[in-house]
């Protein structure tokens, strides 16, 4: 018989810490992933010796990347193994450093993620393509919003108003990339990628780190962790795309099955979720995920977001970090910095950005391929 | 008339001409177990993931409905000069394929019929015209 992760023993997030995701720069990836690393180690206020395990998810850094970092934390002989799974690569470094704590195998998991903007490199299929090479993610994603504007009667300002209030989260938060709010216009106004989509709209692929540790309670009480600040994770699921009707949006449907497994396995509606940290590589992709998640029917997402109820302080805090729009997307932390968002905003501990009385998130990543990963977090 | 070459023989040929140039054939391939889906390959089918001689080509014709459109202002690569149109397809044979609009064509919408044509595209190192499958609003 399987059982899923809250069915093994529970495991909490005990420390957060980031390097501020920035525009690419002559630091090293080595700093970067050390300054996050140093940072949760600090946060749980446990020494680096007590971690038994980590998982290091990058996407861009190439062979074996994470030794040469985690050595100048002395280099104690625990186990370390490399993630990539594209754009969730950070989000499946969580995962698995939960279900080796869950299971028993270790007490303390790292999961730190670190990238930097190196280019993508994808191996041939030996299957011949009509014009991939023309199509690149801002291209996929403008097809969409493309779709969903005439599916829905969107106009584009619609669509561009998720920017608008990513980009004011992503102006309160210290570790975000793009730390500046934006108008309307401003982000209509911008510089035209594709199709309707403007340079505001999309994400800066960039450059940073995010670490998040993980521990057991007889880990937390061994370690005298503060048990206050500890977030359970209370599901954990990924899954790959399968094949969909002709016409539906993968994406979409994808994120539908994944986010129904998430919300099954904690027991929770989508209307007890506080937070949402999702895929917002593109503006479309928020409204669509909020309507497959199931926090509003299908086309309605435009009229939630215009209400207000996608703020910090309304229903449903979507990205509240900023996004992947505003925060950024350095690929390898993505995933790992939207759980340290959401431990911040459950421990009440996200000053300017707080989302008052938050006791339950969810964070949702897509990676193409196409992967997704859900996780839901409970205080 | 000139010679000329397909740029992607594997993935599709010329078929009959009508007023408004050479009509394509994509080749595609089915399953056993009924997808359809394209390009053919043999590596074995997504749905049911037969494999062998479960899998056999088939032509489908290059009409299909509009999905959606989207405009290009920006492309890194300099062998492809933005502007460009990419556009989604729904094939009448069931696959959904994405590819270039014709730079000629009208401005297409979803949910309009249109087809693939061949198109000139650039000259061979030996002369020949090559082409190219793009779409556009079918006649």
């Amino acid at each position: 018989m399987t059982r899923s992760l809250n069915e093994l023993r529970p495991v909490y997030a005990v420390g957060i810490g980031w390097h501020r995701y920035q525009n690419p720069s002559e630091t090293p990836y080595v700093e970067l992933g050390l300054t996050a690393i140093r940072a949760a180690l600090a946060d749980a206020r446990i020494e680096w010796p007590a971690v038994e395990s980590s998982y290091v998810a990058t996407a861009l850094l190439g062979m074996a990347s994470g030794r040469p970092m985690l050595r100048h934390l002395g280099a104690t002989g625990a186990p370390l193994m490399h993630v990539e799974n594209a754009s969730a690569s950070g989000s499946t470094a969580f995962r698995h450093a939960c279900i080796e704590v869950a299971s028993g195998i270790s007490d303390v998991a790292l999961a730190v993620g670190v990238d930097k903007r190196n280019p993508v490199r994808r191996s041939d299929t030996g299957i011949g393509h009509l014009a991939e090479d023309a199509i690149v993610p801002f291209t996929h994603f403008a097809l969409l919003t493309n779709e969903y504007s005439v599916r829905h009667n969107a106009s584009a300002e619609d669509i561009a108003r998720v920017a608008v209030k990513n980009h004011r989260n992503g102006a309160k938060n210290p570790n975000a990339q793009r730390q500046q709010e934006r108008t309307l216009d401003e982000v209509l106004g911008g510089k035209r990628v594709s199709g309707s989509l403007t340079a505001l709209q999309c994400t800066p692929i960039g450059e940073g780190a995010a670490a998040v540790i993980v521990a057991s309670e007889d880990g937390i009480r061994r370690l005298g962790i503060d048990a206050g600040r500890a977030i359970r994770t209370t599901a954990s699921v990924g899954r790959s795309e399968r094949v969909y009707p002709p016409g539906a949006g993968f994406d979409a449907a994808l994120t539908k099955e994944t986010a129904d497994l998430a919300l099954a396995q904690a027991k929770l509606a989508p209307k007890d979720l506080d937070i949402i940290e999702l895929h917002d590589a593109f503006t479309v992709e928020e409204l669509l995920y909020i309507e497959s998640i199931g926090l509003c029917p299908e086309g309605r997402g435009v009229r939630m977001l215009k209400e207000g109820a996608l703020d910090i302080g309304g229903q449903c805090a979507i990205n509240p970090s900023g996004g992947l729009i505003a925060m950024g997307h350095p690929i390898g932390p993505t995933g790992i910095g939207q759980i340290g968002e959401i431990v911040m905003q459950l421990r009440g501990e996200a000053g300017p950005r707080q989302h008052g009385g938050a006791r339950t998130g969810l964070a949702h990543m897509v990676g193409v391929g196409a992967v997704c990963y859900v996780h839901i977090l409970q205080k | 008339m000139q010679p000329s070459k397909l740029l992607k023989p594997g993935l599709y040929s010329e078929g009959s001409s009508d007023r408004e140039g050479a009509t394509v054939r994509l080749k595609g391939g089915r399953c056993r177990c009924g997808y359809v889906f394209f390009p053919m390959q043999t590596y074995g089918c997504e749905r049911c993931g037969s494999h062998g001689d479960a899998l056999t080509s088939c032509e489908l014709p290059a009409n299909g409905t509009l999905l959606a459109e989207a405009t290009v202002h920006l492309h890194a690569d300099k062998n492809r000069p933005a502007p460009f149109t990419i556009v989604k397809v729904a094939l009448d044979d069931g696959p959904v394929i994405r590819t270039l609009l014709a730079d000629d064509s009208a401005p297409v919408a979803p949910g309009q019929r249109v087809t693939g044509r061949l198109a000139a595209v650039g000259q061979s190192e030996s002369g020949e015209t090559v082409l190219d499958l793009r779409f556009s609003i079918a006649s």
